[in-house]
């Protein structure tokens, strides 16, 4: 029968005659052609639609952790299955980050006024539960050969026998007094209070998280700058934003970005961004200014010599808030547009205009991420950036900068025993104190580098790894497998069974973020705290990694410096609580009880949206806001009372005073976080220090060119990116997200491929001196000719069977290597040739 | 309906047909065979509106509600109004839809172009989202042989009977807009291995249907209907209490206007009033009821 296709099995053509017929009854003979289709009542059924509709079950307030954005959402659950996830309109994260743009329109019935939104990833979070892949049981493995394609011969054990010998595994390291052998790396958005607790009373000082993955060089650069690590964009308030190297509206850190950014053109903002790759920002943007990578840092320095050279600087603010400003503008002398061009491709007639157009508008603001970041050079880099801020005046004003109010839970600092304090004291395995900017998430490279090779202060035995993984997101895959080999035993916990669950001892089934409990304190501009919760029981049954942290604490005994029973007893209650999820709960009110919200858990769930949002708002210029009276009558000065720059503390400094403003215009106020208490052109505290290979750090935000330059062997530039339809290397088995983004091609533009004679949709080989994978080309004059590129997060070979053998994983191209202020993970510094196969 | 134009029209969706059959996602077809599709679909009409800036050709002008309803039962006039400024290309409508209306691989009721429209040196894409149109002259519903799909009276969405759907394609092949899919009875492994989630039945026209091969939707053609099973029983959709278009409802930029556009004072109204909106291949006098704000 013709219309039917029996290979798809589709029914056959009577029973559907039949159906419709009964069905409708219309006058229409089927079949028949009556061209021109009549309306009649379709079918409904009303009892399933009692059973699974909207009014049906119920809709729970939580965050997301598709990603590290916390979104907030709102999850239909039907008789324990989830059923559709939806944005939550009471959470600020996916609206504004500015709270007069989110409170304008707002009510308490709907939350903000335009509601809400959530990225393909918070919609496809469904199918990450529901994942057939996931890892359901513990597993331990037989194959004593640890190598990247040996099979583990994985045997599932009970939780009893895993947590046991896990337990028994540390508890031997601590009997030797060996504590400090236990490495122990985790996600840096979920349950890492407990865990750090845990390090801290086992007795470990090698607790990372995954920021120096991601963004710790621009931390460091907006820290030496201005005193605070991470200000945010205040985008829809701009009328001038000039992005180097960030993808906001695709690589959604957070939600909102896309609706403030597109808002604020419509408002009049002009969009720049500068990028070796047309992002899909850029696709967004009035102008798209490629420039050659790592040189952004002189591209900056040529700007501010513009800016400064015509006197188009914000005098006021930089006479009053900065120091060293003649050092910076004797240094960028010779910085001129012509200088740059030769540098960053970009040409100087460009930058010329762009510092004008950036020096006129107001406000404008500058903004960086992990395009520059990512280099050798990336910290200096960022700070020339920054440092444009300073001269636009764009520090913690609307339509800039703004330095957010961080408050939320608070974390009790655990005081361990006197046998932990004792292994605490060793230095870390990673040598992040080496690192003069370094970040307390450690310095991954480094770390994985001193397994492999065997260095490092002393030899670590044991590694915990919590939905991290290290053997695509860390460069230098190869050097991470060394690294896993040598250890004596690995543990990883995770949803899902990546490369680096294939690469352990043990493997312990994680929950996806819908069937366990978090803290989320938001990235916005002031005090806003959500809630994630179980909306389902753990699918397997499963214990929440925070409740393993718990199991093990108990296991081990670990108590603190009064003898309390840590893991026992309920830091709130105080009383002994046995049931795990029953002291979390306990754990989280006490967070919540000594931090801004001053609620308990409970509590917390029943606020619109299960989120705290404090009602003060934004508040600007907050440097500039005198020290109150009552503070300051007791508060001590480091000098005159009177003289600029004068340091003001709550009480003595030798009586452990803390520092709560400096004199700044005769009057004592808050001022910015730095060691002079201004915005520092130059770095004094710098001078002083050296970086992770010994070097002087140079005080001033040099342009210096990264280390690893194209050769005539190796003439291109490889960089990466992060685009909204994935995260990192962990979503790759989600059909969803498969459908929106099935793989990473390669981007070459079309000038390079003939170069390189290759064509569009060709399979080449990319090489490195440090490896080759293969990738599929796609051609565009998107990129940069002098660069090719691809997302990150493809090319696995484990992870799942959606996953695997899509696209390219790029982490073997590049060695473990770090910028030595940050500890910053060097993903985008690698050269490059192409070979056709 | 100019009968050549509206041959070209069923040979160009024969080619996106094609693409579908092979089981390619859409960024694939995207990439491969569909690159000259924005233009074929009628964007071209967008782009020559955008490289003259503000001053509007007059075939892209479209008209905002018509002027006289039809004297009928037509208590509604739904239809989507999207701005390609706000439109960053995520992706989540696609997803989102796929969520509310649990539909199967490679049927996406709604799916975003990000082609370069306007040669350029550096091949800038464009964003836009395309979800069925519900066009006042539907060329797909005039050629269904069963009576199963039709526009309704009284809102103007066009739905399709999957009890009476016989999978014969002609409605794919008469859109001009590539926006009907057929349902391959392919299923995601969440569904095919028998999770949990394998019970939760689509909310589809709410007949709640739970997957099942040999069953409909599968074989059937599979449209667009502005998420219908959201209205109350006066036909109304409801923001505020999320019964709303999935694809609106999630849209990160704020780009996907829904409403009525027999109400004036609406915001779809509203908008076509007053920004610069077109309507895709105009000159079929299908007369979409997506606008496209430039």
């Amino acid at each position: 029968m013709y219309p039917f296709d029996e290979r798809t099995g589709r029914r056959r053509f009577l029973k559907v005659l039949g159906a419709a017929g009964a069905a409708a009854g219309a006058g229409t003979l089927p079949g028949c052609a009556s061209f021109g289709s009549k309306e009649h009542e379709l079918a409904k059924d009303a009892v399933a639609k009692a059973r699974w509709g909207r009014e049906a079950g119920a809709w729970i307030p939580s965050c997301c952790n598709m990603c590290g954005g916390q979104s907030g959402i709102l999850v239909h659950v039907v008789d324990g299955v989830v059923e559709k996830i939806e944005p939550n309109h009471w959470n600020p994260n996916n609206y504004s980050n500015i709270s007069s743009d989110f409170f304008d329109g707002y009510s308490e019935a709907y939350g903000c006024k335009e509601g809400g939104v959530i990225c393909p990833k918070g919609n496809a979070g469904i199918l990450q539960l529901y994942d057939p892949d996931r890892v359901k049981t513990p597993l331990k493995r037989r194959n004593p050969e640890r190598v990247p394609g040996a099979d583990p011969q994985w045997q599932e054990i009970s939780w009893e026998q895993a947590l046991d010998e896990i337990a028994g595994k540390m508890r031997a390291l601590r009997d030797a007094g060996d504590a400090h052998q236990l490495l122990w790396i985790s996600e840096d958005h979920s349950f890492t209070h407990i865990q750090d607790d845990f390090c801290k009373l086992f007795g470990t000082p090698n607790y990372g998280v995954h920021s120096n993955l991601c963004d710790v060089a621009r931390k460091a650069s907006f820290k030496v700058v201005m005193g605070h690590d991470r200000p945010l964009a205040d985008f829809i308030q701009a009328k001038y934003i000039l992005l180097f190297g960030w993808n906001p509206t695709s690589a959604t850190k957070w939600i909102f970005l896309p609706r403030i950014i597109t808002r604020a053109i419509e408002r009049g903002a002009r969009l720049v961004v500068i990028d070796p790759y047309l992002s899909d920002t850029a696709a967004k943007a009035h102008e798209w200014v490629p420039i050659r990578p790592a040189t952004d840092g002189a591209l900056a320095l040529a700007l501010g010599h513009v800016i400064v050279r015509d006197e188009l600087y914000d005098r006021e603010f930089v006479q009053k808030w900065t120091v060293g400003f003649d050092r910076y503008r004797d240094y960028i002398r010779d910085k001129t547009p012509e200088w740059a061009e030769a540098i960053t491709s970009v040409p100087a007639a460009t930058i010329e205009r762009l510092a004008r157009e950036l020096a006129a508008t107001k406000p404008a603001l500058v903004d960086v991420w992990s395009g520059p970041g990512q280099h050798s050079n990336g910290v200096q880099g960022g700070r020339a950036i920054a440092m444009l801020n300073t001269l636009v005046g764009a520090w913690d004003r609307p339509g800039g900068m703004v330095i957010p109010d961080k408050r939320g839970e608070k974390h009790t600092e655990v005081e361990p025993d006197e046998r932990a304090e004792h292994t605490l004291k060793q230095a870390r395995f990673d040598e992040l104190e080496k690192y003069p900017l370094g970040h307390k998430s450690g310095v991954y490279t480094r770390l994985f580098s001193n397994l492999a090779e065997g260095g490092g202060p002393y030899a670590a035995k044991m590694l915990m790894c919590i939905f991290q993984n290290p053997m695509m997101s860390v460069p230098g895959t190869p050097i991470v497998a060394r690294a896993l080999a040598r250890l004596e035993t690995v543990v990883v916990i995770d949803t899902m069974m990546s490369e680096t669950a294939m690469m352990a001892d043990y493997v312990l089934p994680g929950t996806v973020y819908l069937e366990r409990y978090d803290l989320n304190s938001h990235w916005v501009t002031w005090p806003v705290l959500g809630l994630r919760q179980p909306v389902v029981k753990p699918l397997f049954g499963q214990p929440a990694e925070y409740e393993v942290v718990a199991a093990l604490g108990r296991r081990l005994g670990l108590r603190d410096k009064s003898g309390k029973d840590f893991f026992r007893t309920g830091p709130l209650s105080g009383a002994p609580l046995e049931d795990l999820t029953a002291w979390y709960e306990d754990y989280l009110s006490n967070e919540l009880k000594k931090g801004a919200p001053g609620i308990t858990l409970e509590q917390l769930k029943s606020l619109p949206g299960a989120v705290w949002v404090d009602r003060g708002g934004t508040k600007y210029e907050k440097y500039a806001e005198p020290i109150p009276t009552g503070k300051l009558a007791v508060a001590w000065f480091d000098g005159d009372r009177r003289a600029d720059g004068t340091a003001v503390y709550d009480r003595p400094k030798d009586r452990g005073g803390r520092r709560i403003g400096t004199v700044i215009g005769g009057v004592p106020v808050t001022g910015f976080a730095t060691p002079s208490g201004k915005v520092e052109f130059f770095s004094a505290k710098l001078a002083e220090k050296k970086d992770a290979l010994g070097r002087a750090v140079d005080p001033r935000p040099v342009y210096a060119p990264r280390d690893w330059q194209p050769s005539p062997e190796y003439p291109l530039f490889l960089i990466n990116w992060k685009e909204t339809s994935h995260t990192h290397t962990r979503t790759q088995n989600n059909p969803w997200l498969l459908d929106i983004k099935p793989e990473n091609p390669l981007i070459v533009h079309p000038d390079t491929a003939a170069r390189f004679r290759v064509a569009d949709g060709d399979t080449v080989v990319v090489e490195s001196p440090y490896g080759s994978v293969t990738a599929r080309v796609a051609t565009s004059r998107r990129m940069h000719p002098e660069v090719v590129g691809l997302q990150h997060g493809f090319g696995h070979w484990a992870l799942g069977r959606q996953a695997r053998g899509r696209g390219t994983s790029d982490a073997a191209l590049r060695p473990a290597t770090a910028d030595p202020l940050s500890g910053m993970a060097l993903h985008k510094e690698t050269c490059v040739r192409l070979r056709r196969i | 309906m100019p009968a050549n134009t509206l041959f070209e029209a069923k040979r160009e969706t024969a080619t996106v047909t094609e693409a579908h059959e092979g089981g390619p996602s859409v960024h694939e077809m995207s990439r491969r065979g569909l690159l000259d599709h924005l233009t074929k679909i009628g964007a071209g009409a967008l782009a020559a509106a955008m490289s003259v800036g503000g001053a509007l050709p007059a075939i892209a002008r479209a008209q905002a509600a018509p002027a006289s309803p039809r004297p009928t039962r037509r208590k509604f006039r739904y239809g989507m109004v999207i701005d390609t400024r706000r439109c960053v290309g995520c992706r989540a409508c696609m997803v989102a839809c796929k969520a509310e209306n649990k539909t199967p691989p490679g049927v996406f009721y709604t799916v975003v172009f990000d082609h370069v429209i306007e040669p350029r040196i550096d091949d800038k894409p464009l964003f836009l989202t395309k979800p069925c149109f519900h066009c006042e002259h539907p060329p797909c519903v005039d050629v269904c042989p069963v009576s199963a799909t039709y526009k309704r009276e009284q809102d103007g969405i066009v739905v399709v009977d999957y009890d009476r759907c016989i999978g014969c394609r002609y409605c794919m092949t008469a859109c001009p807009y590539s926006a009907r899919w057929f349902d391959f009875d392919e299923n995601y492994p969440a569904v095919e291995q028998e999770t949990r989630y394998a019970e939760v039945p689509s909310p589809e026209y709410n007949q709640f249907r739970r997957r099942e091969s040999g069953k409909s939707p599968v074989g059937n053609v599979r449209k667009c209907h502005f998420c219908m099973h959201l209205q109350d029983e006066n036909g109304e959709y409801d923001k505020a209490a999320g019964r709303w278009p999935a694809c609106a409802k999630t849209c990160t930029g704020k780009a996907i206007h829904f409403g009525d556009f027999l109400d004036p004072e609406s915001e779809v109204s509203r908008l076509v009033r007053e920004r610069v909106a077109i309507r895709l291949k105009e000159e079929l006098g299908t007369e979409p009821n997506v606008f496209y704000l430039l």
